[in-house]
């Protein structure tokens, strides 16, 4: 179908959910200034809960919705946390987050344990519409990112990302805002996760252990953070690197490496600042 | 007697985390960069200990050596690596040192070889009695090496006047230059003694293990972290209690707590914990 | 950084123009290993015992006068890239017969892609269960965690005659399921589980484990765990005076186990697939073959890799056809002495074959019992 082949196909879905998930961590740390070392937590949750729930009978439909509810809501605790420390107190508290996740599940009897959850159903459509159908979750993800960054709330989380002092000082109530990031934030990741869950078809905790954290914190700040652009395109390269990168070898890990290194070593705007330096007419005066 | 056993235990463990994180709260408490890759010249300072001791036969030189070598890497690590970008947003030096971090263990892998390598002769490998408590000869060496430097590194901050003019400017920098003190050659000396600490941990766990491995400082890379916050973030003296007290606390989870937790996430459940009574870190001022 | 970016892109068309226009007239094998990040010191071992399989038989002719073609991606033993990985072999290289040298999360999402698509795998060393359970096109050359925990029970319960006893697990499918399999017939050997210890894969201090261990004073202890988790255990173990049997597994089966535990792995002994002393001529010459090639001793996953790859070639010519599903006939009837002893498969396809006991005398693994009780070793049928 579309003239692609089962492995094009699979490469697709893959970048597809990689960037709904990097996405969803732009809201936080993007848009909303808010440094976290464990959103793979987020997408586990999400990929547990639909995993689970389908296994249970439920349509992939439900396992979704639930995947994206308990994801948020889990969400919501863990911006609690962001109110009560802050930076690189509240970057660490997150990683934290993301272990505790890895060893409740790691011990966890009824969500598989170390076993993790095997035989997860697919959904139900074809190799190729399952492509469709997460690209069309990719798509109102890029559309809601662009809306919201254009809303009023856009502009307070743009506030409290560069200055939470001073946004205080304004009036804003810094608080519901970060709240709302966390919660929208981390309700996307459990979206990418569920999907995630019925592509692949087997979890265990690992998948969704620190490595998976700084993978997608890694999309977001190559992208250039907050870039809307720039965090799409990142996520698809960095997700089919890996590979891309095959015939590298036993160099593969090195130049990924090598590779995050010199980004933001040489281009600390990310790609989306390395876009800004190569066309400045463009985009001259658009912040992003 | 179990329990004292098991908090020896637990301060040998904490000796380690402590020469690892000592490092990295002085590179935080400096230049307030979340340095990962510090673990990836711990795991080099694990090698050069090895190799060294297996090519002379002698320990001591062994760990002289890869505290001397690791600390000039680690001083071209911030002229290279830090330096130009110490203006950007904290999170850039972050990926950037992440990115160091996983390129120097596959350059280790590729340099050394995926299985690791381990002493032809382990030294220290005797076991002592002392008050009661059985500890190997490693684990003694470990915990009295710790002692040694970190009291050096105090007697060096403190009466010093290299120190002195350390100490101001991790207080206040703008104050210290305005002083007339040379704030570049303080953070390569920052570097120095955090690399050369991090590098003798390494030669301990070397010791402790017998065996160094591509992926040795992967935990030490995060859980250091946890370290330095529940430490109040650039507080050495509170970083060193953090570590003591998280390695006994692991020491007493991994027995009591196994079952429902690993001990990573014992770890960070006592940071979360700490952090939602006291956003500052344990010891940290408010 | 366009630059790098762009002779990238280039060099990916040039690799996929090389490895598309590979010679027409070769039979493929695929193969996904890790070959760099935490497992790649086993997807070496693997990697090159496949290899030494495939070069033996193209020695000997191929597949009917065709020759073997090897295609291997390394799959970073993450599910996350297996399942793009299956897919490429499939239908861009076209491959026959797939063989996983992989852990258990990349093998077992591997596995539900060659399922479907009806391309028969065989797993060299991946321990869990459910790996198998994907469906008919799915075989296992190892042994699955259980059948080995239990093979562990009777070795210390009936062969040593020890009766108190710690369990040390490794906190991961493989510890998990070796620890089922020993508890599940302990009883049945009399034995007793004084305490039971949990310790995660990136651990390699033990000492709070050792100093419970030395308050418990069990008359043996059965640790699970990888070579560079076990070595330093029974060095820590046998350095804090505990001198009682250690019994380990396969996943102890490599010379580096040894080296790093030192004269303390004296007496060690462990429940795998590949006998040191073996007198049977396609052990014996695959030992010192996989030297010759590797420059290394040979290991258990060595071994595992060599044998899966064995048995698909096996199987091929058998069939003598490219057909997958005669292929899958073929390999679901294997009856094939191999280095890791006679493998044969059940209907899940999962392997039949003995346990060997090994045990470390001067510095070197050696033959310590066969276990053979087919009732005991049994591997599970659905």
């Amino acid at each position: 179908m579309l003239g692609l082949g089962a492995y094009e196909i699979s490469v697709i879905t893959a970048m597809g959910v990689a960037v709904i998930f990097a996405l969803s961590l732009n809201l936080i740390t993007g848009f909303c200034g808010q440094i976290s070392l464990g959103h793979a937590a987020f997408y586990g949750i999400g990929a547990y809960t639909s995993a689970l729930l389908t296994k249970a009978g439920l349509p992939i439909g439900v396992g979704l919705l639930g995947a994206v509810i308990l994801a948020g809501l889990v969400g919501i605790i863990v911006g609690f946390a962001s109110l009560r420390v802050r930076h690189d107190f509240l970057a660490i508290t997150t990683m934290g987050v993301g272990f505790l996740f890895v060893g409740i599940t790691r011990q966890l009897d009824f969500v598989g344990g170390e076993m993790g959850v095997s035989g997860i159903p697919d959904s139900g459509l074809s190799k190729a519409g399952f492509m469709l159908f997460v690209l069309l979750f990719v798509a109102l993800t890029i559309l809601f990112s662009l809306h919201l960054k254009r809303s009023w709330m856009g502009y307070s989380f743009d506030a409290i990302a560069s200055d939470e002092d001073t946004a205080r000082v304004i009036g804003l109530d810094v608080s519901r805002y970060k709240l709302a990031a966390f919660a929208m934030g981390t309700a996307l990741a459990g979206l990418a996760g569920a999907l995630y869950a019925h592509n692949v078809r087997f979890i265990d905790p690992e998948s969704f252990g620190f490595v998976e954290s700084i993978t997608v914190l890694a999309m977001v700040v190559i992208g250039g953070i907050g870039s809307v652009p720039g965090v799409i395109f990142a996520a698809a390269l960095l997700s089919i690197l890996p590979l891309w990168i095959q015939f590298f070898d036993e160099y593969k890990l090195l130049l990924y490496g090598g590779l995050l290194f010199a980004m933001m070593r040489f281009s600390p705007g990310g790609m989306a600042g390395l876009a800004r330096r190569i066309f400045p007419s463009k985009t001259r005066g658009v912040k992003s | 007697m179990l329990y004292v056993e098991l908090l020896a235990q637990g301060l040998v463990q904490g000796s380690i985390y402590a020469l690892v994180a000592v490092g990295l709260t002085l590179v935080y408490g400096l230049l307030r960069i979340l340095h990962v890759a510090h673990a990836g010249l711990f795991t080099l300072g694990g090698y050069v200990g090895v190799l060294v001791t297996n090519a002379t036969g002698s320990l001591l030189l062994a760990l002289l050596v890869a505290m001397v070598t690791v600390g000039i890497v680690g001083m071209a690590i911030y002229r290279l690596c830090y330096q130009p970008i110490l203006d950007k947003p904290p999170y850039v030096a972050l990926i950037a040192s992440i990115g160091l971090f996983i390129a120097m263990e596959e350059v280790y892998r590729l340099v050394f070889g995926p299985y690791g390598i381990s002493f032809e002769n382990p030294p220290l490998q005797d076991v002592v009695q002392m008050f009661g408590v059985t500890l190997r000869l490693g684990e003694v060496a470990t915990a009295a090496g710790t002692l040694l430097l970190v009291g050096a590194l105090a007697v060096f901050s403190g009466k010093t006047r290299f120190g002195t003019a350390w100490r101001a400017t991790v207080t206040d920098p703008d104050m210290a230059e305005s002083f007339g003190i040379d704030i570049i050659k303080v953070r390569y000396l920052n570097f120095f003694i955090g690399s050369a600490f991090a590098a003798s941990a390494g030669v301990m766990v070397a010791l402790l293990n017998n065996m160094v491995e591509p992926t040795m400082g992967s935990v030490p890379s995060y859980k250091a972290l946890a370290i330095i916050v529940l430490g109040g973030l650039g507080d050495v003296r509170g970083t060193l209690l953090a570590a003591l007290a998280l390695g006994v606390i692991e020491a007493f989870g991994t027995i009591y707590l196994g079952k429902f937790l690993d001990r990573d996430a014992i770890a960070f459940a006592f940071l979360i914990l700490v952090l939602m009574v006291r956003p500052q870190g344990l010891f940290g001022r408010a | 950084m366009s630059k790098i970016t762009n002779r990238i892109a280039v060099l990916a068309v040039a690799g996929a123009l090389i490895s598309g226009s590979a010679l027409a007239d070769t039979v493929k094998i695929g193969m996904n290993v890790p070959l760099t990040g935490f497992a790649a010191a086993d997807g070496k071992s693997a990697l090159l015992g496949a290899e030494l399989a495939i070069e033996q038989a193209n020695a000997e002719g191929g597949i009917n006068g065709t020759q073997i073609e090897l295609i291997q991606y390394d799959d970073l033993a993450s599910p996350k890239e297996a399942v793009p990985i299956a897919n490429r072999l499939i239908s861009q290289d076209e491959v026959v017969v797939a063989i996983s040298g992989s852990y258990s999360g990349s093998t077992r999402a591997a596995a539900g892609v060659f399922q479907s698509e009806g391309v028969p795998y065989v797993s060299a060393y991946a321990v869990h269960p459910d790996i198998t359970k994907s469906g008919d096109y799915v075989f296992r050359t190892s042994f699955v965690g259980e059948v080995q925990g239990r093979a562990g029970a009777k070795l210390i319960g009936e062969m040593l005659g020890k009766k108190r006893v710690v369990v040390i697990t490794l906190q991961n499918d493989f510890g998990q399921s070796l620890a089922a399999g020993f508890k599940e017939k302990a009883a049945d050997y009399g034995i007793e589980i004084v305490s039971e210890y949990e310790y995660s894969i990136k651990d390699r201090q033990f000492g709070p484990i050792v100093t419970k261990v030395k308050a418990d004073q069990p008359d043996a202890i059965y640790a699970s765990g990888y070579f560079f988790t076990a070595g330093p255990l029974v060095n820590q173990l046998r350095s804090a005076g505990i001198d009682v049997p250690v019994i380990g597994q396969e996943g102890y089966d490599s010379d580096k186990f040894i080296e790093i535990a030192g004269p303390t792995s004296e007496g060690v002994l462990i429940t795998t697939s590949l006998d040191r002393d073996s007198t049977v001529a396609e052990t014996h010459d695959f030992i010192q073959a996989f030297e010759k090639k590797a420059g290394y001793n040979a290991d258990m996953v060595a071994a595992s890799g060599h044998t899966a790859a064995k048995v698909v070639i096996e199987a091929m010519r058998k069939a003598g056809t490219t057909d997958r599903a005669a292929i899958r006939d073929a390999i679901a009837q294997t009856n094939l002495v191999a280095s890791t002893g006679t493998i044969s498969f059940n209907g899940l396809g999962e392997v039949k074959k003995d346990v060997q006991v090994q045990i470390v005398k001067d510095g070197a693994w050696h033959h310590y019992a066969v276990i053979d009780d087919k009732d005991l070793l049994a591997p599970p049928e659905e």
